[in-house]
């Protein structure tokens, strides 16, 4: 179990690594070929663009795992560790809810986009570059989750 | 009164260390819901990111300013500059400011600009015998200058954030970029004559231009010079768009760092992905849902309330300004800059516009503002960066930057009223 989890996070670590070396290979290619042999690749730019959006979402999702999404502690900072804990109880739950509310309404936005058979470009269909959000989410929300009951007060607030 | 208490709900969570994008994103669902409008609706805006090509830039500077600042770079800056400068009257005051203000703009992170050039600043300033307090106090404030240079993260992600808002008037990165140069050369001049005075009563030694070390700065630095041409001429010549110039500009740092310099391994490069891309999820996912609360403020008329709430007490513009520094002032303190941004800019920006103040200058005027919010106490996040790395305690930190923040507060009030400074 212990090892599938390590396997997990090192896809995880691995995609993002292949998504942004390839974004930055297909950026220059195709400004080369468009200032250069003045032509260029159909639909790289969209394509490129859809990365981004990926790796923020890859990113987000690691930046869950870490703790280390942009927040603001003042409250916290000078708290007793017991009182520490509970509030980290309640930022955790809240957390898991509201990602796990944006994971079923993206899961129903990419059906639908599914069931009308919306195009992304070329012949890539839109559900398939959508699906990263309700991954993304459902992720971060078991992430939030298993989080509950592990965090200790002084890891959060690292 | 139901919203008032979810509202506070919201604002103690948030305060308490929730992640901020998760508040906005709670905000965005309980406005929705209120108004029966279908929650997807926050989906399509996160794939709305997908639509904005300048949004391309921001993990591509991100990254190649994590290479930077992973790399020897630090050091080369400082020689090179100091091998320049060196026969100014206080030299090492201009090349802090000068070679901080580079490396925020590249790096996009005023922190790291203390941590890594303030290393080597630092002892460097006390051995000319500068006063203690001014030395920590020029290194932490010189750490924030730079926001306002291109090709800095907080500029784009203004200009990202304002395109989304359909003005009415076309506003562009590369007018933006051109705004911020003037400003800056200001806090510059003022930071460095302010330097000057502070530090008369030091006898230095003069330092005789010496052309063979200056040759050899030159020559290690060779592979990095090019750089603020390649964003600067690459989209002012317009041979790039932004955006390219990002993705060259990335290219460009990972083949110099990993081929001729070789001070990042090939096994270093995953956690240097995996970080920086960390931080741009993160912005990129409070953007995002900002998006959509945002969507939701305009269908509620949000924006033409608070503008018709702000009219009864202010009609001029210059108070409306004034009013605007003390807030952002106050905002800057307490949120990063990048989260007052897309959270603040689709309020203020189209309250402004009615008051006639141009999207460019509000853009300055918002991110000057901010770069006064990491030096200001008590939570000024700077303050704590320096105290941490001087290992000096934060009060120290707050007298000795004292000076440094009110010249800069004085250079932000004349950034705000002379408009002209942009054009």
């Amino acid at each position: 179990m212990a090892k599938l989890y390590r396997l997990l996070l090192k896809l995880e670590s691995g995609l993002l690594v292949i998504i942004l070396t390839t974004t930055i290979l297909l950026a220059v290619l195709q400004i080369f070929l468009r200032n250069v042999m003045h032509s260029g690749l159909t639909d790289a730019d969209t394509f490129v663009r859809i990365m981004v959006l990926w790796l923020g979402l890859v990113g987000a999702m690691i930046a869950s795992r870490e703790h280390r999404h942009i927040k603001i502690d003042v409250l916290t900072r000078r708290m007793s560790p017991g009182l520490c804990q509970v509030i980290s109880y309640i930022t955790n739950t809240f957390a898991a809810v509201v990602c796990a509310i944006i994971a079923w309404y993206s899961y129903l936005f990419v059906m639908f986009e599914y069931e009308d058979e919306m195009i992304a470009f070329g012949n890539v269909p839109a559900w398939l570059v959508e699906s990263i959000i309700p991954f993304a989410f459902t992720v971060m929300t078991l992430r939030y989750t298993a989080y509950i009951f592990i965090d200790k007060p002084g890891q959060t607030t690292k | 009164m139901i919203i008032a208490i979810l509202a506070i709900i919201l604002v103690l969570l948030a305060l308490s260390g929730e992640p901020l994008f998760i508040v906005i994103a709670a905000a965005a669902i309980l406005g929705f819901y209120a108004n029966d409008v279908d929650l997807s609706v926050i989906a399509i805006e996160i794939y709305r990111l997908t639509e904005t090509p300048l949004l391309i830039a921001l993990p591509l500077f991100t990254f190649a300013g994590y290479l930077l600042s992973e790399s020897e770079t630090s050091h080369r800056l400082v020689r090179l500059s100091r091998c320049l400068l060196g026969w100014l009257p206080g030299e090492l005051v201009f090349v802090t400011l000068i070679s901080s203000a580079l490396f925020t703009a590249f790096t996009g992170a005023t922190g790291v600009t203390i941590v890594a050039l303030g290393a080597l600043l630092y002892p460097a300033l006390k051995e000319i015998g500068y006063p203690k307090n001014f030395n920590l106090g020029l290194v932490t404030s010189a750490g924030s200058l730079g926001l306002l240079l291109p090709p800095s993260l907080p500029l784009i992600l203004y200009v990202v954030v304002a395109q989304q808002l359909n003005l009415g008037v076309p506003i562009s990165i590369t007018q933006v970029f051109l705004a911020g140069i003037l400003p800056t050369l200001l806090m510059l001049l003022m930071l460095g004559g302010w330097g000057l005075w502070a530090t008369r009563k030091t006898r230095i030694p003069k330092i005789e231009f010496n052309a063979q070390e200056a040759w050899s700065a030159l020559k290690e630095a060779k592979w990095e010079l090019p750089l603020p041409f390649f964003v600067l001429g690459g989209i002012y010549g317009g041979v790039f768009a932004v955006s390219e110039a990002a993705a060259v500009t990335a290219l460009y740092v990972l083949v110099i760092q990993l081929l001729f310099y070789r001070e990042i391994k090939f096994t270093d490069l995953p956690r240097i992905m995996k970080e920086s891309m960390t931080i741009v999820g993160g912005i990129l996912l409070i953007l995002g849902v900002s998006l959509a609360f945002t969507n939701f403020l305009v269908d509620a008329e949000v924006p033409g309330a608070l503008f018709e709430w702000i009219q009864t007490t202010i009609s001029s513009r210059y108070t409306f300004l004034a009013l605007l520094n003390i807030v952002l002032l106050i905002l800057g303190a307490f949120l990063d800059i990048f989260s007052a941004l897309v959270i603040m800019v689709p309020l203020i920006l189209p309250v402004a516009m009615r008051y006639g103040i141009d999207p460019v200058h509000l853009g300055i005027v918002f991110l000057a503002n901010m770069q006064l919010g990491y030096l200001t106490p008590p939570v000024g996040i700077n303050l704590f960066i320096s105290s941490y790395r001087f290992e000096k305690p934060v009060e120290v930190i707050y007298r000795s930057t004292l000076p440094f923040l009110l010249l800069l507060l004085l250079s932000v009030i004349i950034i705000t009223y002379l408009p002209f400074l942009y054009y």
